[in-house]
């Protein structure tokens, strides 16, 4: 009685519970062992495979990502300080309007400094118009503005700071979460 | 870097760290395509889930047992995602015997289809999925049959009869052609 198949393949895989009894055969029957030898060249053969390189790198995937950069860019930059202007000419005007319609209210020095300051640039035009119109026969310049503006003037600019503002905060937010 | 061990790399990496894990992948990827290279016979294929394979091996890194060694471990990761890429591709695969064969051979490769490792790769990529994954999980990752079921949930007596059946196909291939 030979071999099986099953018997000469777990013994080559150290799985055989056999071993002395298949080994005893081995030793006494050639055409088994020609079996195994020829099994035995297979485990040689897909032994002597040999590794196939790569053609590309696999570990870039993981490569650590390239940190956002430090500095805003131009465009940004510049958003930022046109909303910073824009507040403040925004300011300006509605601080004076203010304390002048709520009477009522303690106004605080620096809106009077505001005030001021804006009572000293409305001369300085009126100067600078009156210079220039002196030649203008006939010609009485009544409109110059004076505070307080009208109300409406007031909300269109307010409105739109606030766009502008919400304009350039979306922006920045945007860039973000990239 | 390269002082450190795969476990140091893998504590790093579990930590949320990426570059120690893109040191990982560079120092097994070879073996890991290979892998696949010897199971899908095709390049292209292989590099696939070869990055697959060291994608699903993050996700799972906090199930790897640090006592153990991390290559045989990312190994049967890729055996078995070869698997299951065979096992989707099955039907059509049966339908045309040698799809999986790469087709875009340079002339210089072609003279290497004489070679020995040509001709075995040959073979192994005429296997059925399921016996390739079994030859490669025992003469290439030398797992027991046992280790062998439970990789691939299958009982004990199909991992011995693909096994020898497999070998049986391989032999005459080889063979064949000598
Ligand atoms: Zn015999």
């Amino acid at each position: 009685m030979h071999l099986t198949d099953n018997q000469l393949n777990e013994y080559l895989d150290n799985e055989s519970a056999q071993r002395a009894e298949i080994e005893t055969h081995l030793d006494s029957c050639a055409e088994c062992a020609a079996r195994l030898l020829a099994l035995q060249t297979l485990f040689a053969d897909l032994d002597s495979l040999p590794e196939a390189p790569l053609s590309k790198n696999l570990a870039a995937r993981f490569a650590p990502r390239p940190s956002l950069p430090a500095q805003l860019p131009r465009w940004l930059t510049l958003t930022a300080v046109l909303q910073a202007a824009g507040a403040l000419i925004a300011l300006m005007i509605a601080v004076p309007f203010f304390s002048l319609m709520l009477p009522q209210v303690e106004t605080p020095p620096f809106a009077i400094w505001l005030i001021e300051v804006q009572a000293l640039w409305t001369s300085s035009l009126d100067a600078l118009s009156n210079l220039a119109l002196s030649f203008v026969e006939g010609y009485q310049f009544t409109n110059l503005p004076t505070y307080p503006v009208e109300l409406s003037t007031l909300f269109i600019a307010l409105a739109v700071v606030s766009i502008f503002w919400v304009f350039g905060n979306g922006l920045l937010l945007r860039n973000q979460t990239k | 870097m390269n002082a450190l061990t795969d476990r140091d790399l893998i504590l790093r990496a579990r930590r949320g760290e990426v570059e120690p894990y893109g040191e990982l992948v560079a120092r097994h990827q070879t073996s890991v395509f290979n892998v696949c290279y010897r199971i899908l016979h095709n390049r292209a294929d292989a590099e696939d889930l070869a990055q697959e394979t060291f994608i699903r091996a993050l996700d799972r890194l906090h199930t790897f047992d640090l006592e153990r060694e991390f290559s045989p471990w990312v190994r049967r990761v890729a055996a078995n995602l070869c698997l299951n890429y065979l096992e989707a591709q099955k039907p059509s695969a049966e339908l045309d015997e040698d799809r999986d064969e790469d087709k875009t051979q340079s002339p210089a490769e072609q003279v290497e289809v004489k070679e020995r490792s040509a001709q075995i790769r040959m073979a192994l990529a005429s296997l059925p999925p399921q016996y390739r994954i079994v030859v490669e999980l025992r003469h290439y990752q030398e797992l027991s049959y046992d280790e062998i079921a439970v990789e691939m949930n299958i009982p004990l007596s199909d991992v011995k009869s693909h096994l020898f059946r497999a070998r049986k196909l391989l032999a005459e291939k080889l063979h064949a052609s000598d």
